[in-house]
């Protein structure tokens, strides 16, 4: 016995790793593959990283909704959960892993019309699933087809690293004339560069997916983010002045949507295999377009970010696992699980992030007094989209908006309107159980209160203010 | 038509600043400067007053420009420092010994105190010496490790209470995108101190975290400072060289990424059960260690023997022969002690209170040397 184990650990050279008959058809990470023993190790090793994410809750019984963009990696995770899902064995009492799969599609026509929503379409059709699909552009209703306010952002600070950064939004209610599409493009034209497009883009799809999660009844999304991808996530995050939030945007498994748990099962993929993976087992991917699709490396800090990632694989390939394994060792700070979400992107809001920048970057000479040059009042904008009617005291948001947040706020035009959920965050943080303390839980009441006669109650139906993330 | 400072709405702007994306004039952006290193200092409560503190000097860019600054805010916002420059020797000819020229300028510029401590001196091997055993290939290993213990021990020999380095922005944001992507998760939670504990008997800190490298190049061209530019004859690291690339690349997309990426480093919290342990002290030098034998005795003790590479790739507890016996960590600090009772006690320290190029060699001043090389004087 020991001596067949022994013999099982050996390398036959110029042969498969596994097999040791076959000749070899691809290198993993200085490993050697034949075509079936690549297929077959891929599909066991995304059984056992489901048996991981399971670890702490073996008898969830849920449905999932598989978060599919129709790109190469979400593909791959489709042939491989329903794989997963077919393969309980009649002779012993089993159960499939989840009581449903829905495939959850997000529609991004309105911002690039070549997408291959008809292709998307026919490669979720083959795996016989319900399939949901959703306009990016529909970010701009709320559940039930009810429209209440917007956000407008008047002011976003003087310059960066103002004394006192101002954010300055105001309540508004939309103009009936005008449609979802336009809403979107504009908030779209309205951001200063295309990294911030593409974190706009990321935020709105999540809150997306989340929405049809919970619409369909599914309590666990997976999301298909390879392990390449997490490495390009990290690099870009980090350089986008996203730490506090790091540990929960790349983590296998987050909990912290609350009743929606996110999972990335195709961590442990990385790019090159996923690719093979498709390519030998004949599922389809679409080539899914984005802000910087055929542009140059310095197209945005995403495709940057990429491009360092690709490269430095090349001459490092244990790069990407590294990376994958050195987020798995990183948690959230405590203060991040009992912040507040941004009103933004959703993540947790660090409370000092404003007067951290403050004091490192000075950009007047009265600084140390603490003034501020320019009244918010000089530079309200009017906007087409939005009823003229309707006048809401200023709000002071800063304190509700993340550090890569107010970044992205500081380059964007003013009058940018940003979509209903913002609306609801902000009148959730005092209600949704993560509490804010001292002075900043009494700021957090006074903007309930000038935003309160907004937001709908429970009795009108309105969403869970809790859930909105 | 010249455009006006963002800032004083007077002036005309001459630099955009990379920071911010102002356009700004000269005046305002050495205030700007100047006070933020202000604020880095005030916020990390770096010094106390009466505090002895060393300049780590090369004569580059970084620890010239902290070194007028330094004097600067000393005097401006009355820190009460005693002020050093302390320079390493590294032995590198045709570019350490240009840089310490520079320093010796900077020495009469400023009217600090200047001591500078030699590898060989320290060692018995100058870096030249060193790449002739062991070839350029990880040569960068042996001289990052000696100039960290030889600044200490600079810095005892002058029994100083604090040293300062040059240390920029654009360093931080490559060190923490370097320790993510090694795995490096020890480093990754102690890469954003400002203040490290040094060998534990001072403190070691960097006023220049938040200061751009760009800047600092702005404000030692704009303040005709006197620098050194040259980069070392012996080959970069290949692995920081492509972290390097992205963030110029990075900085050229967005500018103020830099300074994201030290917001998220400071961030980033890592388990406690992948904390670093707790650091001994060498049982052969005494110097601040979490192996029995620090790395510097190690690599000495490779390079005595003529195997070298033994002591980059394998532990230390290996070795049983120890060849070269630099002074022992215990006596420079009782060394220390005795400085700090004479000038508690009025005696004056010619070493420590007048400019002195060679100070410990006693050729140039009236200080002399211990014959054990521990410095301090008589």
């Amino acid at each position: 016995m020991g001596e067949t184990l022994r013999r099982g650990r050996e390398r036959v050279p110029g042969m498969c790793i596994k097999c040791k008959v076959t000749k070899p058809s691809v290198t993993i990470r200085q490993s050697l593959y034949c075509k079936e023993c690549f297929i077959k190790t891929s599909i066991v090793k995304f059984r056992t990283g489901q048996s991981r994410l399971r670890k702490d809750t073996p008898h969830l019984q849920t449905k999932a909704l598989v978060a599919f963009s129709g790109g190469a990696t979400s593909s791959a995770m489709l042939k491989l959960v329903v794989d997963h899902q077919n393969s309980v064995r009649k002779d012993v009492d089993s159960t499939p892993a989840y009581t449903g799969i829905v495939i959850g599609h997000i529609d991004e026509t309105c911002l690039f019309p070549e997408a291959p929503e008809e292709e998307i379409r026919a490669i979720s059709g083959e795996s016989g699933l319900l399939y949901k699909t959703v306009g990016v552009e529909e970010v701009f209703t709320l559940a039930g087809g009810r429209r209440t306010a917007l956000i407008e952002i008047v002011q976003a600070s003087i310059a960066p690293g103002a004394e006192r950064d101002q954010f300055c939004a105001r309540l508004v209610r939309p103009a009936s004339s005008a449609s979802h599409k336009e809403y979107l493009k504009a908030l779209f034209s309205s951001l200063g560069s295309t990294t911030d497009r593409e974190a706009m883009l990321d935020v709105i799809k999540r809150f997306l997916i989340l929405q049809l999660a919970r619409e369909t009844g599914c309590g666990v999304v997976l999301m298909g983010d390879s392990g390449t991808r997490i490495a390009t996530k990290t690099v870009a995050l980090t350089s986008r002045g996203r730490g506090f939030s790091l540990p929960i945007e790349v983590a296998a498994k987050s909990q912290w949507f609350g009743d929606v748990s996110v999972w990335r099962p195709m961590r442990d993929f990385v790019a090159k295999e996923i690719v093979f993976f498709n390519y030998w087992t004949g599922q389809r991917s679409a080539v899914v377009p984005t802000f910087t699709t055929g542009e140059a490396r310095l197209g945005s800090i995403d495709r940057l970010a990429e491009a360092f990632i690709a490269e430095l694989d090349q001459d490092f390939s244990s790069t990407v696992p590294t990376v994958c394994r050195t987020m798995q060792k990183l948690e959230p700070h405590d203060e991040a699980l009992s912040a507040l979400p941004c009103l933004i992107c959703g993540m947790p809001a660090d409370d000092n992030a404003q007067a951290w920048r403050n004091r490192l970057t000075i950009s007047s000479n009265d600084a140390e007094d603490g003034s501020i040059r320019s009244s918010p009042s000089a530079t309200l904008p009017e906007s087409s989209l939005l009823a003229s009617d309707n006048t809401s005291s200023l709000l002071e948001i800063a304190r509700a908006v993340c550090y890569a947040c107010q970044s992205l706020l500081h380059h964007a035009s003013p009058g940018m309107v940003l979509p209903e959920f913002c609306v609801e965050r902000l009148g959730a943080q005092d209600v949704s159980g993560r509490s804010a303390q001292g002075t900043t839980g009494a700021q957090r009441e006074t903007l309930r209160k000038q935003i309160d006669e907004f937001l709908l109650k429970d009795e009108d139906g309105a969403c869970d203010n809790s859930a909105v993330y | 038509m010249p455009r006006q400072c963002d800032i004083c709405q007077r002036a005309r702007a001459i630099i955009r600043r990379p920071k911010t994306g102002q356009r700004i004039c000269k005046e305002c952006f050495f205030h700007v400067f100047e006070t933020e290193v202000h604020h880095t200092i005030v916020d990390g409560r770096l010094f106390s007053p009466g505090d002895r503190v060393g300049i780590g000097a090369s004569g580059g860019k970084d620890s010239t420009v902290l070194a007028y600054v330094m004097k600067t805010l000393n005097e401006r916002y009355s820190y009460g420092l005693e002020l050093f420059l302390l320079s390493v020797d590294e032995g590198i000819a045709g570019y350490r010994d240009d840089s310490l020229e520079t320093v010796k300028r900077n020495k009469e510029q400023y009217g600090l105190p200047l001591m500078i401590v030699s590898y060989e001196q320290l060692y018995g091997w100058s870096m030249d010496s060193i790449v002739e055993a062991v070839g350029r290939k990880n040569n960068c290993t042996f001289c990052g490790v000696f100039r960290r213990q030889a600044l200490d021990r600079g810095a005892l020999m002058l029994d100083l209470d604090h040293i300062v380095t040059g240390h920029n922005a654009d360093d931080v944001a490559e060190t923490i995108l370097m320790n993510l992507l090694r795995g490096d998760i020890p480093r990754l939670g102690r890469c954003t101190e400002i203040t490290t504990a040094g060998d534990g008997y001072m403190g070691r800190s960097k006023p220049f975290k938040y200061a751009y490298e760009k800047e600092i190049v702005m404000y030692a061209y704009l303040k005709r400072l006197d620098y050194f530019s040259t980069e070392c004859t012996y080959s970069p690291n290949a692995y920081r060289g492509y972290a390097r690339q992205f963030l110029k690349d990075l900085e050229s997309v967005r500018p103020s990424a830099i300074i994201d990426i030290i917001h998220s480093g400071e961030a980033i919290k890592v388990s406690e059960e992948v904390q670093a342990q707790k650091p001994s002290s060498c049982e052969r030098c005494g110097y601040i260690s979490s192996n029995a034998v620090c790395k510097a005795c190690a690599l000495l003790e490779g390079l005595e023997r003529g195997i070298p590479k033994l002591g980059i790739s394998r532990s230390a507890k290996h070795f049983e022969r120890q060849a070269v016996e630099p002074v022992h960590f215990e006596r420079l600090r009782e060394k220390a002690h005795e400085m700090r009772r004479r000038r508690m006690c009025g005696d004056s320290n010619p070493c420590t209170t007048t400019s002195c190029d060679d100070s410990c060699h006693g050729t140039t001043c009236a200080c002399t040397t211990d014959d054990d090389g521990a410095g301090g004087c008589h």
